[in-house]
């Protein structure tokens, strides 16, 4: 491997952080605004409900996400900060269906520490100003003009520290303020301040109120005309106004999304940490407040936004869990519950461990993950590429073409399957066992090769073959007419369609040349023309002989073509067909390299179908396999379903606890992950932990080994040892006591699986929680604690095996990330980098060889190379360093040279090296390593290695993509991707933002010609090696 | 800066990786851990080479490994505090020997006490020694050769190079002498004198908020802050003026509260405001530009005289975040400051007793929430803002002179007049190695 890296999203963010309701692209529109940490999607309620309408990238992880109206505006502009101190306000231009930066700024100051609960963002909701806690003591102000416009912004001193909430209150003649806080000895009090603009400072506000609840978490300013705020505790909420005072006990609860139902802000929906969401009402008389009554509605993803859109309709984002569209109905179901959950959209964070494996043994990497938590613990097996599963398939060799007909006009379903063949043509039927069996079809000539078939009006089915076409009755199967060509024409290309009588044209290369404008070149065996339309566009799909598709857009009025584009799928001639799946038309491209061309977001996308070759492909919806398509590949014939049209598919095996660790073992077929279960009821403290293993095709938990109370699972890998030829599993774990700190105990254990059971066949005590396990040279290490350890596996006298220990190194804070390769361990310090250490077999010792000096709190490593190292850090960065072997001096040999820095804006919590896609040895990216990570967003991200060439070549791409694609907001990719942590900026070295480079192929023409220009490369040829990377996910 | 508690590091590894805890809190959080258990160091020793009073620590800024101490006998040495010279007790403790000393036995080597060292901001190449013999020099660390050296007036007693200067070199100098200089290692020459202190100035801090504002401590009891841009000093911080009443509360509102508590201390609030209103306009220092030009060059005479402390000033320390600023003086008192009002937080710190004649070096938690002081023969760790004594850390023999703290390892390093260095670390678990050692020897046996 190299230096040069490649960072790449394969699964995007799907971890709602923020969401918001408001008329935003129009005043007409309701429009559902959704924060996924650095992207934000705009959705338009409709009567089929949510309609995605922009899903973009921001260049900064979001902070705040809300909409404000300025005075005199018909619609709502959004303003997002950023959690590296940039902000900005956008609005919707419906013109151009894009976002518009009104306003754009840093906020930083050098004074000031930031703030250990969160930045807080919020808007006056007369408009009047934005406040900002990002630093403890401080209260930013950015004043509105009259007309809208931001001014220069200013801080005020705020005396209150610990700030755990700050919200405006309504109908108030000057903004104010309203301050949850906590002071010296923990004790939670409210206070309110009113903003002088003029003064530039704080006045004392009309009220306070001390000594609240002390998991006061929650301020909900309540809209006039009641106005005052809500104090969301955990065991109490509060209402509190100059002139009233209300409150009311609830069960113990953290709540930790509110949703304002009604304008007049008198309902509310809360969500808890157990996903429980309740309704609390604020009874008044008038304007008066008399009191307070919640009720709770029923279960739902743990929530972290909570926003109603109209007509009780609810979007509920979650962190924890997928994201919803729930309804809440007047009467309770069965289960007393009011929530109907209508929609479920995926959400893999927090990814906290995955592993990756062929299951299908297919040569193609599938990620299983550890998602989410709590009770929306779930494992997720993401796979690329669309499956097809198979139905039925029969031996037959040589197809040349495919072709579904109906028994009569008015059937649903198809009846036949004509094969065709070199020299014959065969016709399957469905019979009346279901099954597919040969038939015959008198009417129609089988003993030549067919090139066209389709069904008729009046119940009569047409073949076309070279020298004639027959239109047959499809009830008698009687021939009913023929035609033959002249003598000495042979019909080359057929097609038809059922209500006109048949239509035959015979083309020649050059007259589909001159139609496309000399683009298409005469040396080219086979050129398939397929127009289709996706998503009310049209396109021109044209398929060569060498594996290239062109499209373009084709205007159905003038019949002219725009937008050329050439990819390449693979490397032998494809056959195009459109099937429809779900009502939507795809279209079907049969080659070495099957794919499946959709639209998405009014993009044409390619996805790769998991089959080695298919030659030829028809629909074949028969009443035994409804929706189905026949596939022809490698001398044989299937019948099966496909998957759902997309890229990346992702199965759900909710768990109903929290998986934290997961690994297969390829011998027993099975899984084993280390998970807990919480018991809400009983408070934080009441966890179970377990072992599992899991049927690595059923995913069903076969065995469970429950741990000691107070003991936590922390690792788990399948590993064999010298001298012993089973697979163990072996699991790491801490005993985490109540009064201390951190673990003093822990254990090994030894697991066997037989008879699909766990068999504890060893455990040895440690001295420290084991944070992490590696099989080594046919041992086991382990990080203890401050600690790494080796252990060697001892036949005793008794025929038994035991654990012990062999030799050990100090000197780290606390070892929790370790890899290894060959005789050399990386580890992964709490906070002190990357360390390499060697094991020496003579010595029986650990020394270490060498550390990079910097204070990089760690969260993940991997080793890419003998020399380089990956690390993920705790400020959302990637580094890589390497080891200096040919140091001239000890100082020099004994440090770790940083040799990569990029911020990445996501907490990485493993990598594994593997590959998402199946790699084809004939294409350059087959020969890319690659280096897969999850985290905490639910991203699932490909870290490739680059040869210096391309790396250098796709530097000077990226520079000037940076140029041509300007960030929402007018935020800058180079700020991004700065390295940044605490104690240090630099510019991103050594990394690429693949995302950035991959948007090249969505850019029209005339900015790809602009990014060729300056490159001096064509269009053609850029297009082509970003397409190759995009093959690496 | 917050009083936090103690859970368990383990569920807060598994809170960060499942995003429950956002990462930056998880390593304020496990920083404050590890601050909270900080005692005598179990596993790391510093060998100090001196033979007289140490006076002065310092970490390097731009790796956080190089430990620079200063001491009596006019010597000063480099430790790497990362990387051990041996280790001991089975690979259990590290020994960190010196790298260097440069004594008296070098030519170049200060003729008296050496009261303050100090690194290069941008990198460890250079260092600069203020002594008793009236120079300052500066030091190529790779040649241990003085580069620049510069004659002052009198005894030096501190000197400080400011870490966010990004278009100076100065080195700020406290000297007996009432004028504070700035020596320009750039051309080798004094940039400016600073006049204001009526008498010797003991001590001398950079602002963390801005590369051109100084902080001077003196033996008349004056904190004077400059702006080094500027003639004269800008403000003086006056022990009588304090934050009580700075606020205004609402005049033109009604007053609403629901208790009758609330009411009353409300009303009392605007009474002491309102009576208080004259003493405001003097008491708060503006902020803004215009404003402190106008009052500048002619500050008021009583202004001009006003005093931090009874007695001497003999330390200074701004916070992390340049928003507060810590002295001790010969009174015996410790101070928290509010920069931008000039006020006094009037935080009480239970000091009991301070060295009085000697410059106090003290160090505080990146994040503020502990100030560590020398305190006679112990250093007394405070919380910053209830000024009660959190941890009392008694290890040297005699008086403790300075304290510095690592922020990148949480560790504290003190010096003190029986030369000894020690180091304050969080304490480290050291049953886990005691086991697995006999453990080893009975696989010995075994096999």
């Amino acid at each position: 491997m190299t230096i040069w890296n490649y960072v790449v999203t394969a699964h995007k963010p799907t971890n709602v952080t923020h969401s918001c309701v408001g008329n935003f692209t129009s005043p007409q529109d309701l429009n559902l605004i959704i924060a996924k940490c650095t992207r934000i999607e705009i959705h338009l309620l409709s009567p089929q409900g949510l309609q995605p309408m922009l899903d973009v990238p921001i260049y900064g992880r979001i902070a705040t996400l809300e909409l404000f109206r300025p005075h005199g505006e018909a619609q709502d502009y959004l303003f997002i900060a950023t959690e590296r101190y940039k902000f900005c306000v956008l609005q919707w231009d419906s013109e151009t269906g894009e976002l518009v930066t009104r306003a754009m700024g840093d906020v930083s100051d050098r004074i000031g520490r930031p703030t250990d609960n969160g930045q807080i963002g919020i808007i006056d909701p007369d408009c009047r100003l934005i406040g900002l806690h990002l630093y403890d003591g401080l209260f930013k102000v950015i004043p509105f003009d009259n007309k809208g416009q931001l001014k220069e912004a200013f801080n005020i001193r705020l005396e209150e520290l610990q700030v755990l909430d700050i919200k405006f209150l309504y109908g108030c003649s000057k903004p104010t303020i309203v301050v949850l806080y906590q002071d010296n000895k923990d004790a939670r009090h409210v206070k309110t301040y009113e903003v002088a603009l003029k003064d530039k400072d704080f006045v004392e506000g009309p009220w306070s109120q001390n000594n609240l609840d002390n998991g006061a978490d929650l301020l909900i300013p309540v809209p006039p005309p009641l106005c005052g705020v809500l104090i969301i505790g955990e065991e109490t909420i509060v209402y509190c106004s100059a002139n009233a005072f209300k409150a009311i006990p609830i069960r113990p609860s953290i709540t930790k999304a509110y949703g304002r139902v009604d304008p007049d802000g008198s309902r509310y929906l809360l969500g808890d940490h157990t996903g429980l969401v309740s309704l609390l009402v604020i009874i008044h008389e008038k304007e008066k407040v008399t009191g307070l009554k919640i009720e709770p509605l029923g279960e739902t993803s743990i929530a972290s936004t909570i926003s109603y859109l109209d007509n009780a309709f609810v979007y509920v984002g979650s962190s924890y869990g997928d994201s919803q569209l729930i309804k809440l109905n007047l009467q309770p179901d069965a289960k007393g519950s009011y929530v109907e959950v209508l929609e479920r959209y995926v959400n893999l964070g927090p990814i906290v461990d995955f592993c990756v494996v062929d299951l299908e043994r297919q040569g193609q990497g599938q990620v299983v993950t550890c998602s989410g938590a709590y009770k929306d613990g779930s494992l997720r097996v993401v796979r690329n590429g669309i499956g097809i599963n198979e139905q039925a398939s029969v031996e037959l060799q040589g197809i040349k073409g495919m072709w579904s007909l109906r028994s009569s006009t008015d059937d649903p379903f198809d009846t036949f399957l004509v094969v065709s063949f070199i020299s014959e043509t065969r016709i399957l039927a469905m019979n009346l066992e279901d099954e597919l069996e040969e038939t015959e079809i008198e009417g129609f000539c089988s003993q030549v090769q067919t090139l066209f078939c389709h069904d008729a009006v009046h119940n009569q089915l047409v073949q076309v073959t070279s020298s004639s076409v027959r239109l047959v009755s499809s009830t008698t199967r009687d021939l009913r007419n023929e035609w033959h060509a002249p003598s000495g024409y042979s019909v080359n290309v057929a097609t038809a369609n059922a209500t006109q009588t048949i239509s035959v044209r015979i083309f020649s290369l050059p007259g589909s040349e001159s139609h496309h404008k000399g683009t298409i070149r005469n040396n080219r065996r086979e050129i398939i023309l397929s127009s289709c339309a996706f998503e009310g566009i049209s396109y021109l799909l044209c398929a060569l002989g060498d594996g290239h598709l062109l499209n373009f857009m084709l205007n159905t009025s003038t019949g002219e073509l725009t937008d050329r584009k050439k990819v390449s799928l693979g490397t032998q001639p494809i056959t195009l067909r459109t099937f429809s799946s779900k009502n939507t038309t795809h279209v079907f491209a049969a080659s070495d390299r099957p794919t499946v061309i959709y639209s998405s977001n009014k993009k044409l996308l390619y996805s790769n179908v998991n089959l080695k070759e298919v030659s030829h492909m028809c629909p074949f919806n028969s009443a035994a396999f409804p929706d189905s398509l026949a596939i022809a590949k490698e001398g044989e014939l299937t019948i099966g379903t496909i998957d759902d049209i997309q890229k990346l598919h992702i199965r759900s095996i909710p768990l109903g606890e929290h998986a934290r660790r997961i690994c297969h073992q390829e011998q027993s077929r099975t899984f084993a992950i280390c998970s807990l279960k919480y018991n809400p009821a009983s408070g934080e403290d009441s966890e179970m932990h377990f072992v599992r293993l899991l049927d690595d095709q059923t995913f069903e938990f076969i065995s469970t080994y429950s741990l000691d109370t107070y003991e936590y699972g922390c690792f788990i890998i399948s590993c064999s040892f010298s001298d012993d030829n089973n697979v163990y599993y072996c699991v790491g774990t801490a005993y985490v006591l109540p009064e201390e700190m951190e673990p003093t105990k822990g254990r090994i254990l030894v697991f066997a699986v037989e008879d699909g059971k766990l068999q504890l066949i060893a455990e040895k005590e440690t001295k420290g929680a084991v944070y992490c396990l590696n099989a080594f040279n046919g041992k086991l290490l382990a990080a203890v604690g401050q600690k790494i350890q080796l252990y060697k596996w001892v036949l005793r006298d008794d025929g038994t095996h035991e654990l012990q220990s062999e030799c050990g190194h100090h000197g780290h804070i606390l070892a929790l990330y370790v890899q290894t390769r060959g005789d050399f361990i990386v580890v992964g310090d709490l906070m002190k980098s990357i360390s390499l250490l060697i094991y020496k077999h003579e010595e029986g010792a650990i020394e270490e060889r060498a550390r990079d000096y910097n204070a990089n709190w760690m969260s993940a490593v991997e080793i890419v190379d003998d020399d380089i190292y990956l690390g993920a850090e705790n400020s959302f960065n990637l580094f890589t360093v390497r080891k200096n072997s040919e140091g001239a001096t000890d100082e020099e040999r004994g440090r770790l040279e940083v040799v990569g820095e990029y911020h990445l804006g996501e907490f990485v919590n493993r990598f594994r090296h593997g590959s998402l896609v199946m790699r084809l040895p004939d294409s350059d990216v087959g020969q890319i390593p690659t280096v897969i990570f999850g985290t905490i967003n639910g991203v699932i991200g490909v870290i490739a290695s680059l040869p210096h060439e391309q790396y250098v070549f796709l530097e000077k791409l990226q520079s000037n993509l940076r140029k041509v694609i300007k960030g929402v907001g007018g935020l800058s990719h180079e700020q991004w991707r700065s390295f940044n942590n605490e104690k240090k900026t630099v510019e991103a070295r050594n990394f690429l933002d693949g995302d950035l480079i991959e948007s090249f192929l969505d850019l029209n023409r005339s900015k790809m010609d602009e990014i060729s220009k300056a490159l001096d490369v064509s269009v053609e040829e850029l297009c082509k090696r970003v397409e190759e990377l995009t093959r690496l996910h | 800066m917050h009083k936090q508690t103690h859970t368990h590091v383990w569920k807060r590894i598994r809170d960060r990786e499942a995003g429950k805890l956002h990462a930056s809190h998880f390593a304020n959080r496990i920083k404050w851990n590890r601050i909270s258990q900080l005692q005598l160091s179990n596993h790391k020793d510093i060998v100090s080479p001196h033979k007289g009073a140490i006076n002065s620590l310092q970490i390097d800024s731009t790796e956080g490994r190089y430990l620079l101490s200063a001491a009596s006998d006019a010597s000063v040495a480099v430790y790497d505090v990362q990387r051990p010279t041996v280790y001991e007790a089975g690979g259990v403790i590290s020994k960190h020997s010196s790298i260097f000393v440069v004594d008296k036995q070098h030519q170049q080597a200060h003729k008296y006490a050496v009261s303050s060292a100090i690194w290069y901001p941008i990198d460890t190449g250079l260092f600069v020694t203020g002594s008793y013999d009236h120079h300052i020099n500066v030091w190529d660390t790779n040649t241990t050769q003085v580069v620049v050296n510069f004659k002052m007036p009198g005894k030096v007693h501190r000197a400080a190079m400011s870490n966010l200067s990004t278009s100076h070199m100065l080195i700020a100098a406290a000297t007996e002498d009432v004028q504070v200089r700035l020596c320009d290692i750039a051309s080798g020459a004094f940039a400016h004198t600073l006049s204001g202190h009526r008498d010797g100035v003991m001590t001398v801090e950079w602002s963390n908020s801005s590369e051109w504002v100084l902080v001077t401590g003196g033996c008349d009891g004056a904190i004077r802050f400059w702006d080094i841009r500027r003639a004269g000093c800008f403000q003086v911080l006056d022990q009588s003026r304090t934050q009580l009443g700075r606020r205004p509360t609402i005049l033109n509102h009604s007053m609403i509260t629901k208790d009758s508590s609330t009411k009353l201390s409300a009303a009392q609030k605007k009474h002491a405001n309102g009576s208080g209103s004259r003493q405001q306009l003097i008491g708060r220092v503006p902020s803004k530009g215009p404003m402190k030009q106008k009052l500048h060059p002619g500050m008021l005479s009583t202004q001009d005289r006003a005093t931090a402390h009874y007695g001497a000033v003999t330390g200074l320390k701004a916070t992390e975040d340049g928003m507060y600023l810590l002295s001790a003086g010969s009174d015996s008192r410790l101070r928290l400051w509010d920069v931008e009002s000039g006020c006094d937080t009037l935080v009480n710190f239970e000091t009991v007793r301070l060295q009085v004649n000697k410059p106090l070096q003290l160090a505080t938690t990146q994040d503020s929430t502990l100030v560590f002081v020398p305190c006679m023969r112990s250093v007394k760790a405070f919380d910053m803002w209830s000024g009660n004594t959190y941890t009392i850390l008694r290890g040297h023999y005699e008086c403790v002179n300075s304290c510095w703290f690592n922020q990148q390892d949480q560790e504290l390093y003190t010096g003190g007049n029986d030369r000894q260095i020690l180091v304050w670390s969080p304490a480290r678990s050291m049953a886990d190695e005691m086991d697995e050692g006999p453990a080893e020897d009975q696989d010995n046996w075994s096999s």
